[in-house]
């Protein structure tokens, strides 16, 4: 009797992953492959993370060695795409595009890397290259090129479903903003008093891991906070700001983060914005700074800058989130 | 008076005033050198974690508005890393600072608007073709600039009479900076290795080390930013030379000339083994760059780079390997503005060491 193997590709769950997991799940499970995620970030991971990366690495950029080193051994490839951008000029962090290569080479005893590149803005990529990238990967694992087809189809639509269930409409934004809508409905907001709004923003790989940025959702949570994350923000809003800069915001994620800032800071409809940043992190550098000196000008939302990495201590941001939400509580008042 | 100014970059900073010049622009106030002082004030109004460029680029600017400059020029573009948003984030710095300023964008990766800005905003009402032939005169100037730079990377290295070098090097620079002409900058070129053959005497006992030195451009050729790393390995009695040039951004002998091959195109064509696509900045260039000079039989690489900076932290990670494949020491050092000189002379000198050891035991 013939054992069939199945392939398994291993996915870290870090960086890119928190935007585009729906997508890259579906395609490799989709073509018959078994997909290892690396499991949710620990104290381990993270141990590991420090060891093995370089030192001056922005924090998510660390913990990605790690959550790679908790699945190397058990996967026949690793899936690391080099991603330059999928906008016609804007691009991302360079980090995305040398990620892979920097852990091939400095640990040659990893499995195979699938390292598909894709830029839009420096290389003109489109449809085309998309469908080349597809069947190229596609034909690794299987020898039917319908069913590749297939699983990018799926993946395609789980990733728009994403999307659509995350990211607001701008009416549903607007009931928001006027309170007659809550996001997070586990609330009980006492009677006749609205809970506190606040906006979370940061990169989705700082918000979405519990791990790197201590809880703060929890907290917020247990708080109650009624907050929306940078993710959710409708991306017309993002780029209306984005129009009334008289510089052009390249990064593209960094857009999201500072357009939700700059939206909030315009309407001043929540209570406050609490602004996630990675330490050491080069866009996070600029939008950091830029953030901070509109809220400044502009000062009737308060603004909580919190930086995060290997050392931040969960007591010590836990006083800040607390003395922050009390002021915010006044304010509202 | 509107009075202009840019920023300091190395002997860069010459060219950038006979740009001026040849536009028709004498109201300059010329950038100081940065000094300790320059670093301090711009860091203390700098973002946390900026890569250390920026914060020189604040402290210059800051000391020459004071000192009554109106018009700030620099470049600005849009690449994988943060220098296109150098200025956004200066003008805000600088009018949260209270200043009264007004900011010139050049981005060379746009033609069309790197001439308008030049034309409208920058030249004293010259006409496109008048601005055009500058350029070429700037062009050639530069490249005059470059090769004094070099030559004295070199002659430093083996001087006799200690400080002989640097004389003829600015004697050079005072000559390119008052030539007229095109025709007369080009024999000046041609003549400029003469002079330093002629005027410094050499110690030819010597078989000196000969070191590249690579990394980001702005800290390799701002020798305030670089604790004189060239002047520091020369007085080590080694021969330096750089790759990282403007050119690697601007090729206008590319524009005229498509069929000769820049040496960026042969130096990315090397890293594409190990990092295919660009990462912004100078990452690729360092890495091709160290298997270049290796092939022409140089002892080994410097590899600097600003703290924090993106492209050049990936190139980092991955010379190791280029210099175990390649067996090419290379050494990476990291600079901000608070790099102690004790300690990045003692590595200097270590690594200087080793290679010296190297050589002897291969000429064995
Ligand atoms: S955007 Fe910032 S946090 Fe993300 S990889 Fe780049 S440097 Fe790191
Ligand atoms: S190359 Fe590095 S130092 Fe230079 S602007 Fe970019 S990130 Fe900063």
């Amino acid at each position: 009797m013939v054992v069939k193997l199945t392939m398994k590709v291993g996915i870290p769950r870090a960086l890119l992953f928190y935007k585009f997991f729906p997508m890259w799940t579906t395609f490799f499970r989709e073509l018959g492959v078994k997909v290892i995620v690396s499991p949710n970030t620990t104290k381990q991971i993270k141990t590991e993370s420090v060891k093995h990366a370089p030192d001056e690495d922005c924090y998510s950029t660390k913990l990605y060695f790690g959550h790679v080193m908790a699945i190397k051994d058990e996967v026949d490839y690793l899936f690391i795409p080099r991603f330059g951008s999928s906008h016609k000029t804007n691009v991302s962090c360079p980090k995305f595009i040398g990620l892979a290569e920097v852990l091939q080479s400095m640990f040659p005893d990893l499995p195979p890397i699938i390292m598909p590149f894709y830029s839009t803005a420096k290389s003109g990529h489109g449809k085309r290259r998309l469908i080349y990238l597809i069947f190229s990967i596609g034909f690794k694992f299987t020898k039917n090129p319908f069913r590749i087809i297939k699983a990018a189809r799926r993946a395609y639509k789980e990733q728009k479903v994403h999307y659509e269930n995350l990211i607001l409409d701008e009416k549903t934004l607007h009931k928001w903003e006027q309170t007659e809508y809550l996001l997070n409905n586990f609330l009980s907001p006492e009677e006749g008093e609205r809970p506190i709004k606040i906006a979370l923003v940061g990169h989705s790989y700082v918000l979405n891991d519990d791990f790197a940025s201590l809880n703060i959702q929890q907290i917020l949570k247990e708080h109650g906070v009624d907050y929306i994350t940078s993710e959710q923000l409708p991306r017309s809003l993002v780029e209306k700001q984005m129009d009334k800069l008289d510089y052009n915001l390249y990064f593209d994620y960094e857009r999201e983060i500072l357009g939700t800032i700059m939206h909030f800071i315009e309407r001043k409809s929540i209570d406050g914005i609490i602004h996630l940043i990675i330490f050491s992190c080069g866009p996070d550098s600029i939008t950091g700074e830029m953030a901070a000196r509109y809220a400044q000008r502009d000062p009737s939302v308060p603004l909580l800058q919190l930086t995060f990495d290997e050392l931040t201590s969960e007591t010590g941001l836990e006083t800040r989130i607390e003395a922050f939400l009390d002021l915010s509580r006044r304010r509202k008042k | 008076m509107m009075s202009i100014t840019y920023p300091h970059f190395g002997s860069l900073t010459y060219l950038f005033e006979i740009f001026l010049n040849e536009l028709g622009r004498y109201d300059i106030v010329k950038p100081k050198n940065p000094s300790r002082k320059t670093a301090i004030i711009g860091s203390r109004h700098s973002p946390e974690f900026i890569c250390t460029p920026f914060k020189i680029v604040l402290g210059t600017f800051m000391e020459s508005i004071e000192a009554g400059a109106y018009e700030l020029v620099m470049g600005g573009f849009q690449a994988h890393c943060r220098f296109g948003y150098y200025w956004p984030v200066l003008k805000m710095i600088l009018e949260d600072l209270g200043y009264d300023f007004r900011f010139i964008i050049l981005d060379q990766t746009n033609p069309v608007e790197f001439l308008r800005v030049l034309k409208n905003d920058v030249s004293d009402n010259l006409k496109l073709f008048q601005i055009l032939k500058t350029l070429r005169i700037v062009w050639n100037k530069f490249c005059c600039i470059e090769l004094v730079d070099k030559l004295l990377s070199r002659y430093r290295a083996v001087e006799f009479d200690k400080g002989s070098s640097e004389l003829v090097a600015e004697k050079a620079f005072k000559l390119i900076v008052e030539e007229k002409g095109i025709r007369n900058i080009k024999d000046l070129k041609k003549k400029l290795p003469g002079l330093f053959e002629k005027e410094v005497s050499k110690d030819t006992k010597v078989n000196p080390l000969k070191v590249a030195i690579i990394g980001e451009i702005y800290v390799v050729l701002e020798p305030s930013l670089n604790l004189e790393i060239h002047k520091r390995l020369n007085e080590l009695g080694v021969i330096v030379d750089t790759p990282v040039s403007l050119r690697n951004y601007v090729d206008f002998e590319g524009i005229f000339n498509p069929f000769k091959k820049s040496h960026k195109q042969i130096t990315l064509r090397k890293a594409k083994h190990y990092l295919e696509h660009s990462c912004g900045g100078d990452a690729q260039a360092s890495i091709g760059d160290t298997i270049l000079y290796k092939e022409k039989d140089w002892d080994g690489m410097v590899h600097l780079y600003p703290f924090t900076c993106m492209p050049e932290i990936i190139s980092k990670s991955i010379l190791p390997q280029i210099s175990k494949e390649h067996n090419m020491p290379v050494i990476s050092l990291t600079i901000d503005e608070q790099t102690g000189e004790a300690g990045f002379q003692t590595r200097l000198e270590a690594f200087v060491d080793l290679l010296e050891r190297k050589k002897e035991s291969n000429c064995k």
